[in-house]
């Protein structure tokens, strides 16, 4: 695994000047942690939802036009039911099914499509081995710099991290 | 800042704890009791068939549709009010968010369970789905049967989403703080749950993305998912039920039960868990009001049902006057006294506040939502097409042994998420004080 330097903060503010300092230097190979989300910092960092709702829209058309196309498709050409002379294709009863699964789809699509962009489940992870990380589920921030950036070493990461005063710097091992 | 003197410990240790003193395990074994009646009814109805309840010509349904119907109005309100509070970023997210769906999530189960039941033949309920059956026969896909096929495995499915999506972050929390606490058994279960979350920035923004748009989602799948359950009703040709404002009624008079049900877990759980921080007065108070607001609309509701009868053609009008003047105008004006006028006592202050007040009040909205729904299944036949007057459908034993039976799913299903799932939505919480501090 890709070593690194970690480094522990007591408030969003130090991880936002953290990141801007290790970005203004040049890094791109990092990651900040938080126990809740940080816009400033995720923007820094490049990431937005927008991606997860285009997965989701699209999972929703998908599964609206598969849900109608079934009830076409099986009441009109498989299994004609002649129900006092009723049209075979009718919008209105085919409507409550297609917007309800097209939603189910949509739904199922925003967990999915997040998960599938985070690459997770993932259970083991090297930041998992930094001293105290634990408390980044609870009130610590922590901002990792990996190794692997062009013409950037760990010694550089630790000198840059160490100059934004964290309050507990750490090196992850391979 | 923020992180030296707040702390979201008391919401995840309760958790974590050992024991949760005698009253919990009494709870416990009292709903598991109920749960055991449960399964003891369903099996019975297996054997036996639905002979074993008061549904006969014209009364065709009972207890099978009040419930569901009941059910899915508590789920809908609990669902819709979270949706709301999160689309909204409302202060009150924080508090009531993660229970609202939690009891969403267990009114669905417990709904679920009645349309299976009712079908006659329960272990055939797959036939609506359409799969490549041995003979070729496909579901007919203009049946409001299907429809509820498709509006009940959506609802519990996306539902069941809108929580854990929630839920995943804190169950993080719950994994590091078990593994701090040394409980490696936990921190493993919780570990799993959580998917390896391990709070990147990245990942709080597609996160974020991903729960608002599944609330979203929630939204008019709510609306849909009750107004299939009422289009059922108002497809049919009953006078009482053939109007087209019944998905407004169903729909909206759901509202106040779900609330209910929500301000007396609100009530409870602060107390019985000692989260008064967490759920505050304030809360508490907006909660209150909400609920009072919900039942006034009701109101105006039930007054335009009877006003409107005068406007109506003779047939509905004398269904509408035997529905709430007939033999089951105890339930019509009970429901009404129920949902509409006591809630009202929730303008009051003391009573926004103490949970002995808050709890029978909104329980009392809930039942009076079940009696509502009594009067419309039961009451809406009283005037049908036969001409002969036909004994009056009452509940059997094996049909209240079946309610009681998912009461007690309800509360066991509850009970378990007080006691193995963080009941506030800890990062919310957090990002709530951290805000707050900022001047």
């Amino acid at each position: 695994m890709t070593p690194g330097v970690i480094a522990e903060f007591d408030d969003p503010e130090a991880l936002v000047a953290a990141l801007r300092a290790a970005k203004d230097h040049g890094w791109r190979r990092m990651d900040a942690y938080a126990p809740y989300p940080v816009p400033e910092a995720a923007k820094l960092l490049g990431a937005t939802g927008a991606r997860v709702a285009w997965i989701a829209i699209g999972a929703g058309l998908f599964g609206a036009a598969l849900a109608y196309a079934t009830q076409w498709w099986l009441s009109v050409h498989v299994y004609p039911l002649n129900v006092g002379g009723r049209p075979l294709h009718a919008l209105p009863p085919f409507l409550p099914a297609t917007t309800i699964v097209g939603i189910l789809w949509a739904a199922a699509g925003a967990l999915i499509g997040m998960l599938a962009l985070n690459r997770l489940p993932r259970l083991s992870h090297p930041v998992f081995a930094a001293q105290n990380f634990g408390r980044a589920s609870e009130d610590r921030f922590f901002l990792c710099l990996f190794e692997g950036d062009p013409g950037l070493t760990l010694r550089e990461a630790e000198y840059l991290l160490r100059r934004q005063k964290p309050l507990r710097l750490s090196v992850l091992a391979t | 800042m923020s992180g030296a003197e707040f702390t979201t410990r008391p919401v995840s240790d309760p958790p974590l704890r050992e024991d949760f003193g005698w009253r919990f395990a009494g709870a416990v074994a009292g709903a598991g009791l109920l749960t055991l009646l449960l399964a003891y009814a369903v099996v019975a109805l297996l054997i036996e068939g639905t002979a074993l309840w008061g549904t006969n010509i014209p009364f065709v349904w009972g207890f099978d549709l009040i419930n569901y119907v009941w059910w899915i109005g508590i789920a809908n309100a609990a669902s819709l009010f979270a949706v709301v509070l999160v689309l909204r970023r409302h202060g009150l997210r924080t508090a009531v968010n993660r229970f609202a769906e939690a009891a969403a999530l267990a009114a669905v189960a417990a709904a679920a369970i009645y349309p299976i039941l009712h079908l006659g033949r329960p272990w055939l309920f797959y036939w609506t789905f359409p799969y490549p059956a041995t003979y070729q026969v496909w579901p007919n896909f203009r049946s409001t049967l299907v429809w509820d096929f498709w509006g009940i495995m959506s609802h519990v499915v996306v539902t069941g989403l809108f929580w854990y999506t929630g839920l995943i972050p804190d169950l993080a929390t719950m994994r590091d703080r078990a593994v701090a606490r040394s409980r490696m058994v936990q921190a493993r279960i919780y570990g799993v749950a959580a998917l390896g979350w391990r709070g990147s920035v990245r990942h709080w923004a597609r996160h974020q993305a991903a729960y608002r748009l599944v609330a979203a989602m929630v939204l008019p799948m709510l609306v849909s998912a009750q107004t299939i359950v009422a289009l059922e009703f108002a497809t049919t040709l009953v006078p009482e039920w053939h109007q087209a404002r019944l998905p407004l009624h169903v729909v909206a008079t759901g509202i106040p039960s779900g609330l209910g049900v929500v301000l007396a877990l609100a009530a409870l759980l602060r107390g019985g868990l000692g989260l008064t921080r967490y759920i505050d007065d304030d809360d508490m108070r907006l909660l209150a009001k909400l609920t009072a607001a919900a039942a006034l609309a009701c109101g105006y509701l039930y007054a335009e049902a009877l006003l409107v009868a005068v406007l109506e053609d003779a047939t509905t009008r004398q269904a509408i006057a035997a529905r709430a003047f007939g033999a089951y105008a105890g339930l019509y004006w009970g429901g009404a006294l129920l949902v509409v006028v006591v809630p009202q006592l929730l303008w009051l202050k003391r009573a926004q506040i103490q949970a002995r007040w808050a709890v029978p009040i909104g329980i009392g909205a809930a039942a009076g939502v079940w009696l509502d729904r009594f009067s419309l299944v039961a009451g809406g036949l009283l005037r049908d097409h036969l001409p002969n007057p036909a004994p009056l459908y009452v509940p059997t034993v094996p049909e209240w042994t079946l309610l009681a039976g998912t009461i007690g799913l309800f509360a066991l299903l509850m009970l378990g998420f007080a006691r193995f799932v963080p009941v506030v939505s800890m990062y919310e919480t957090r990002h709530e004080e951290s805000e707050a501090d900022v001047p």
